[in-house]
């Protein structure tokens, strides 16, 4: 396929109205496509290069529209080799894109929750959004890690940043909540709204199994009077042990 | 008899929502398109969430059994009759072999399932119907009106 190039790429330019930073790119790229060596194999490379920056600094639309009105006006150009080209640049951005999310999506666990020790021998999980079955795991295995490595008595599980409870978000909470169970702690569960309250009557799904607050005060409080029990409890043992006649109110004694 | 693959092959143009369920992530984006097309009609936000948590339901429902599927949506917006929402979850996986096995509260094949979710979808949505045939695939259609105040 003949076509003047030298002569025509201004004028070409000129019906995309293309200006400064797009101008040089429009450039190059009309270059590629009307070089005569179009079939060596080094072009399709170089045309990909300066199509994907033209893309990025024009976008989709934009660009599309400006190729229909050469196309529409230079029907010998040879618009139809780009598609290939075309097509292949969208695959890798797309590709890209999703490695980003991909990326982005094995962050979030790690953002979204983070484990405080609130109070002596207490935890609290805040938890965040979707709890998807992928990272929900993660969440899980930390906490539980957590609880075992520490003295943690009494793990504090708000989910007030949780827009959704379904059945397999209920399923991974329960499941979560007994193995906390098993490891010796207890677990408090806080921050319920009442529109996930609706939805889990519904479903079926039943988180009797733990201690329900109404509000992280209230669950604060109930972990508090938790621990102290366990605490009165301790000293009464060591009592019985050391055989002291000591008042209650005496300094702590750990056994 | 109810023709599951001409569910399957509805267009898209039909609905207001168009979601293909292939990988995990798109149960995600399937209950979060929902969620945005029922407040958008109008919906109260606990039958919004509703409407999301059933939808999550059954995409998962696709990606678990069917490993790929279809998942619908249209709304309709009567000023007198109050909102309505229509789910339409279609696959062209295994089938069900027993309807009434798997709308029994408990009954699961997946290993970390409760076995509550077509039962409690049923229960979260007003209306429910569920159509399938083994080898062919699945139907269910569901309906949520709104309360009118």
């Amino acid at each position: 396929m003949e076509f003047k190039a030298h002569i025509k790429i201004e004028e070409l330019i000129n019906e995309v109205a293309a200006t400064g930073k797009t101008k040089k790119l429009w450039y190059e790229f009309l270059a590629a496509i009307l070089s005569p060596d179009n079939k060596d194999k080094k072009q399709p490379e170089q045309l990909k290069e300066t199509l994907s920056l033209l893309l990025a600094e024009t976008g989709e639309e934009a660009l599309t529209e400006k190729i229909k009105v050469l196309a529409e006006n230079h029907p010998d150009l040879p618009i139809t080799d780009l598609l290939f080209t075309i097509i292949k640049i969208c695959g890798e951005i797309r590709k890209e894109h999703e490695q980003t999310i991909t990326n982005l999506r094995r962050m979030l666990p790690e953002l979204a929750t983070p484990i405080i020790r609130i109070w002596t021998d207490m935890l609290l999980v805040a938890l965040i959004g979707n709890l998807d079955s992928q990272w929900a795991q993660s969440i899980a295995e930390r906490l539980l890690d957590r609880v075992s490595a520490t003295r943690t008595k009494v793990v504090l599980v708000d989910v007030t940043g949780v827009p959704m409870i379904d059945t397999a978000v209920g399923g991974f909470l329960i499941e979560m909540f007994n193995a906390i169970r098993f490891l010796g702690a207890e677990v408090i569960l806080t921050g319920i709204k009442p529109e996930v309250a609706h939805t889990l009557v519904k479903l079926g799904v039943d988180f009797r199994m733990v201690t329900i607050a109404r509000d992280l005060e209230d669950a604060l409080r109930k972990g508090i009077a938790i621990i102290a029990d366990e605490k009165k409890k301790r000293r009464q043992l060591a009592r019985v042990i050391t055989g002291s006649r000591e008042s209650e109110d005496d300094g702590e004694l750990e056994i | 008899m109810f023709d599951i693959a001409k569910v399957y092959e509805s267009p898209a143009d039909d609905f207001d929502v168009f979601i293909r369920i292939t990988r995990e992530e798109d149960i995600a984006v399937a209950r979060q398109m929902a969620k945005q097309l029922a407040q958008e009609a109008g919906f109260s936000l606990a039958d919004v969430t509703k409407i999301a948590t059933a939808v999550s339901e059954l995409a998962r429902n696709i990606y678990r059994y069917a490993g790929q599927g279809k998942i619908m949506l249209k709304k309709k917006t009567e000023e007198k009759e109050g909102p309505y929402l229509e789910i339409i979850a279609s696959d062209q996986g295994p089938g069900i072999a027993d309807i009434d096995l798997v709308m029994t509260k408990g009954y699961t094949t997946y290993e970390r399932s409760l076995g509550i979710g077509l039962t409690g979808v049923k229960r979260l949505m007003d209306s429910f119907a569920i159509y399938s045939e083994v080898g062919k695939g699945t139907v269910v259609i569901a309906g949520k009106k709104g309360r009118k105040f």
